[in-house]
């Protein structure tokens, strides 16, 4: 019969949480805010995650780079037609692409050439194709490009400078959007010529080679061909990079916990101390509800509901806050942290992901450590003499 | 019903001093006896009471009531019993005043689960009895001090307990006050219950509700 | 090293468990050397208040581990999309050498820890507390336990090398591999079969004859026998493949989390089942341990059923 949930000890811990107002108040404020924390900084790490690995997911199985001297190099567009001959091979496409440094705004453009009549391989660079104008030197930017070259006075035009210091100038044909804003934010599509030529790069040569491949249980095969028939190349699977992408943003938030261990134990030592202050009135209370027939097992029950419900209350609006905080408002100054491109300082929304391992993780990581630090002092006011009381 | 056997209560203030507050009591009072202890302030009244209601245990000795050794029971036998055979009057009534009459009252109930109907039964028994029915809802720091000593003990008669046991009743109370509450003692009385009252107020001394006086010195029976 | 907000989560809460279990140990040892109910000395009424925060304590660290279990085999999952070759927890166990006994002793430790609660409120409903010294006798042993899963652990989570090769559970649950658990596998199935269903009617035939000793010894055995046979034969229909024998893979969502229930019943059935034989005066729990085991039977033995009524055969 006592092993079931006491609902009057329950309500007693409630009245007794609001009778003394100011201590839960407190206590409550600080497990929130730290609750809060967490849980912000998890939600904007699953959303990025998310949205990288729906970028990595749009990606070909395979790429293909050349290395040398253990250095990222241009490769010879030729090596498509021995890849192509490879059975299993769907398609192969040389990419070129580079890194574009924007001194006046300090941040750096992705530039990304296409061909007009190539598969494309990427889905977005489909319609992207189709309105961009091939004619003349031309190109399509992403939302955060549009921004900085707005901001630049760049609205019609813009000069890349090239490597021998002479300009080329491009004019904004349009803005291009690909599924996720994280995706295109940064990108500025135009001509494989016109890459090649801010880059100065050779007819005959490409950043990279993207390679498609008909069944997905011959990747593995088919990269270490190429591997075999290229010695000089890196071959690159999409499981590769998925792996990695996780690891960085575990790393990220692994460091970022490490922190906050301390935080937690700051936490620990502040729960403890709070829960230790008896006033008189608290234990004239205790001695008398002892006094009267509760066991110390009571007592000690009545402690550790209370300490459920703040906790509990504290979870929930931690949680919604942080919710609101992120996916509402954006996440300001948290985000920057996390994001790898804050260089190019533009916002982009960050898509909803909540699942049950982050909310089990938001929940051992708080509510069992915050009864831990109640338990020494909960018991201390439970096994307090009882017969004090009478006098 | 009630037995001490060569109780000594000694407290240890510190390391090397203690205070001996009970020296080889004997005592036995029978069921329905009323009993009043009287005795100086500090000769060890509050020590007894406390020993028979398990509050605290003897150094050496056996307080036997009914038939369980009570000065041997771990915690939780030693809350049941109290919770179940005695009911406790306190000197400071030792109300809780943010809470209100009626829940000062079930308090005692709190741990045992019962039905909500239950204790709605029990409660309105002793609201009845000792006419408080009208404050049920009020906070008890709003009470006066008889009316908080009324609530003490509906609170101490909720479990219709076998034995009552008051601490100077009527310390805290005026001269009209007081005689009610002797009242009250007559009515529990002739419900059958033992009472114990250990006080210094003259007012009990020759009564006739009081089957017996015991005297009390310096933690030793006269 | 691998340090993902899971794995630091349950690392964080295997330091709390070890300061806490610390303390609830030289709670134990001091009541376990100096406990003596008839005394009346100031010492024996400390000792009674300690007793408390030692079994509030123990009281803790078993309920947090039991939902930390099934959080640490969802980490494990997880990792394994980060570990090469390895595709759930199975995989991520056999990364690290200590990995399969981890999860037994884990598994041990939830055993004991249990009936250590048992056993503790079968002393507190008794006047004279006759098994208190017994009780804090015994947990000087299980904080050993507790101490070596957390030692444990720690060398698990920093032992896993990324970028290091690991089995999918295919090949570490197989008669071909190398594992430790391969010799399992030349146990014939027939033979498994009807030891597991043998031992099921022995122990109902010991529930209605009530006899606590039998009873207890054959839940005991049920165990193990449950777990490789659920293994080696039931695992693979509950998969509909012969050859994926993972006891971790019906944890996740795609077998709509049946593992949880399967596990939770045989927990259930086969501790309770203990508790009669092993534990003094325990004499109901026989309807419980009894309805546990025969869900575990019942749902396993369905998966067969259903597989054959869909494919007329057997795998
Ligand atoms: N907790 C305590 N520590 C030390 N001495 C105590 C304690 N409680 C009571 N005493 C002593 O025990 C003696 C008896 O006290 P008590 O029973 O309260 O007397 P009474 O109720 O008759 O006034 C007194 O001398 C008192 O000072
Ligand atoms: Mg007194």
């Amino acid at each position: 019969m006592r092993s079931r949930i006491n609902l009057y000890i329950v309500e007693y811990a409630i009245n007794s949480l609001l009778r003394q107002k100011y201590k839960t108040l407190f206590i409550g404020l600080v497990l929130t805010l730290l609750i809060f924390l967490l849980s912000s900084v998890f939600f904007i790490t699953n959303s990025m995650k998310h949205e990288l690995q729906a970028t990595v997911d749009a990606l070909p199985e395979i790429t293909v780079q050349k290395i040398k001297a253990g250095r990222h190099d241009e490769i010879d567009v030729d090596v498509i037609d021995a890849i192509l001959e490879l059975n299993g091979v769907e398609s192969a496409v040389a990419r070129v692409w580079g890194y574009y440094y924007f001194q006046n705004a300090g941040v750096n453009f992705t530039l990304v050439g296409i061909d007009e009549y190539e598969e494309q391989y990427k889905k977005s660079f489909v319609a992207a194709a189709s309105k961009l104008d091939f004619t003349k030197p031309s190109m399509l930017v992403g939302e955060g490009v549009k921004r900085v070259m707005d901001a630049n006075y760049y609205k019609e035009y813009f000069n890349f400078i090239k490597p021998d210091g002479s300009l080329k100038r491009v004019d904004i044909g349009g803005v291009f959007k690909a599924e996720t804003e994280l995706e295109s934010n940064d990108i500025i599509l135009m001509s494989k010529e016109s890459v090649r030529e801010i880059f100065d790069m050779k007819e005959n040569k490409a950043t990279d080679i993207v390679v498609r491949v008909a069944n997905f249980n011959e990747v593995a095969t088919i990269a270490s061909k190429i591997k075999l028939l290229y010695p000089d190349t890196r071959v690159i699977t999409k499981d590769d990079l998925k792996i990695s992408y996780q690891n960085i943003f575990d790393y990220k938030s692994g460091i970022f916990l490490a922190l906050f261990t301390t935080a937690l134990f700051a936490f620990f030592i502040i729960i403890y101390d709070r829960a230790s202050g008896l006033s008189s009135e608290q234990k004239r209370e205790i001695g008398i509800l002892k006094a009267i027939g509760w066991r110390v097992d009571d007592v000690l029950r009545e402690k550790f509901y209370e300490g459920f419900v703040v906790s509990l209350l504290a979870y929930v609006v931690g949680i919604t806050l942080a919710l609101a905080f992120v996916y509402i408002f954006h996440a300001p100054f948290l985000r920057e942290i996390f994001s790898g491109y804050s260089q190019l300082k533009t916002s982009f929304a960050l898509p909803f992901v909540l699942d049950m391992q982050t909310l089990a993780l938001l929940f051992f990581l708080t509510v069992p450590l915050y009864i831990a630090a109640i338990i020494i002092p909960s018991w201390r006011s439970a096994t307090l003499e009882a017969d004090e009381v009478i006098r | 019903m009630i037995r001490l056997v060569d109780v000594v209560k000694k407290y240890e203030v510190n390391q090397s001093q203690s205070v001996v507050a009970l020296d080889g009591i004997n005592l036995e009072i029978k069921k329905g006896e009323v009993v009043v202890l009287r005795g100086s302030s500090g000769s060890g009244k509050s020590t007894i009471l406390s020993l028979i209601a398990a509050l605290s245990k003897p150094t050496s000795g056996e307080v036997v009531v009914g038939d369980e050794r009570i000065s041997k029971l771990p915690d939780s036998f030693a809350s049941d019993f109290r919770r179940n055979t005695i009911g406790f009057v306190f000197q400071k009534y030792n109300l809780i005043h943010t809470l209100s009459v009626e829940e000062n009252i079930i308090l005692p109930l709190v741990p045992i689960n019962l039905d909500a109907k239950e204790i709605k039964v029990k409660l309105e028994r002793v609201l009845g009895m000792f006419h408080i029915a009208h404050k049920a809802k009020q906070l008890v720091k709003n009470l006066s001090g008889g009316e908080q000593q009324r609530v003490a003990i509906a609170r101490a008669n909720i479990n219709n307990p076998q034995i009552i046991l008051a601490d100077e009743p009527t310390a805290n109370l005026d001269a009209k006050l007081s005689l009610s509450f002797v009242e009250i003692v007559k009515e529990l009385k002739a419900e059958g219950k033992t009472i114990v009252i250990a006080t210094h107020d003259p007012l009990f001394f020759g009564l006739d509700v009081v089957d017996r006086e015991i005297e009390i010195s310096q933690g030793k029976l006269l | 090293m691998l340090l993902t907000p899971e794995v630091l989560a349950i690392l964080v809460l295997n330091l709390l468990f070890g300061l806490f279990g610390a303390v609830a140990f030289l709670l134990s040892l001091k009541i376990f050397l100096k406990w003596d109910a008839d005394a009346t000395t100031p010492l024996q009424y400390t000792l009674e208040k300690q007793s408390f925060l030692a079994a509030t304590i123990i009281k803790y660290i078993f309920s947090v581990k039991v939902p930390l279990f099934a959080f640490f085999v969802f980490t494990l999952d997880k990792i394994s999309g980060v570990i090469t070759g390895a595709m759930c927890a199975a995989g991520v166990v056999d990364a690290t050498q200590s990995g399969m006994y981890l999860i037994a002793l884990k598994i041990i430790n939830l055993y004991l820890f249990a009936s250590w609660l048992k056993l503790h409120s079968i002393d507190m409903s008794d006047k004279n507390q006759p098994y208190t010294k017994l009780k804090f006798g015994l947990f000087l042993l299980f904080f050993l336990s507790l101490l070596l899963e957390l030692v444990l652990d720690f060398r698990m989570f920093g032992g896993i090398e990324i970028d290091k090769m690991v089995s999918c559970c295919g090949s570490i649950y197989s008669s071909s591999s190398t594992s430790a658990l391969s010799t399992l596998f030349k146990i014939d199935n027939a033979l498994l079969l009807s030891l597991f269903y043998g031992n099921y009617f022995l122990i109902l035939l010991f529930f209605f004859l009530k006899k606590k000793y039998l009873f207890g010894m054959l839940n005991t055995l049920f165990l193990p026998l449950s777990l490789v046979s659920l293994i080696l034969f039931f695992g693979t229909y509950i998969y509909e493949l012969p050859s994926h024998h993972c006891p971790f893979c019906f944890l996740q969502a795609d077998y709509y989390y049946v593992g949880y229930f399967i596990y939770l019943s045989l927990f259930l059935g086969t501790f309770h089942g203990m508790m009669i034989g092993f534990m003094p005066k325990v004499e109901n729990g026989y309807k419980i341990s009894l309805l546990f085991n025969s869900l575990y039977v019942i749902l396993l033995t369905l998966y067969v059923l259903f597989y054959y009524f869909k494919n007329g055969v057997l795998l």
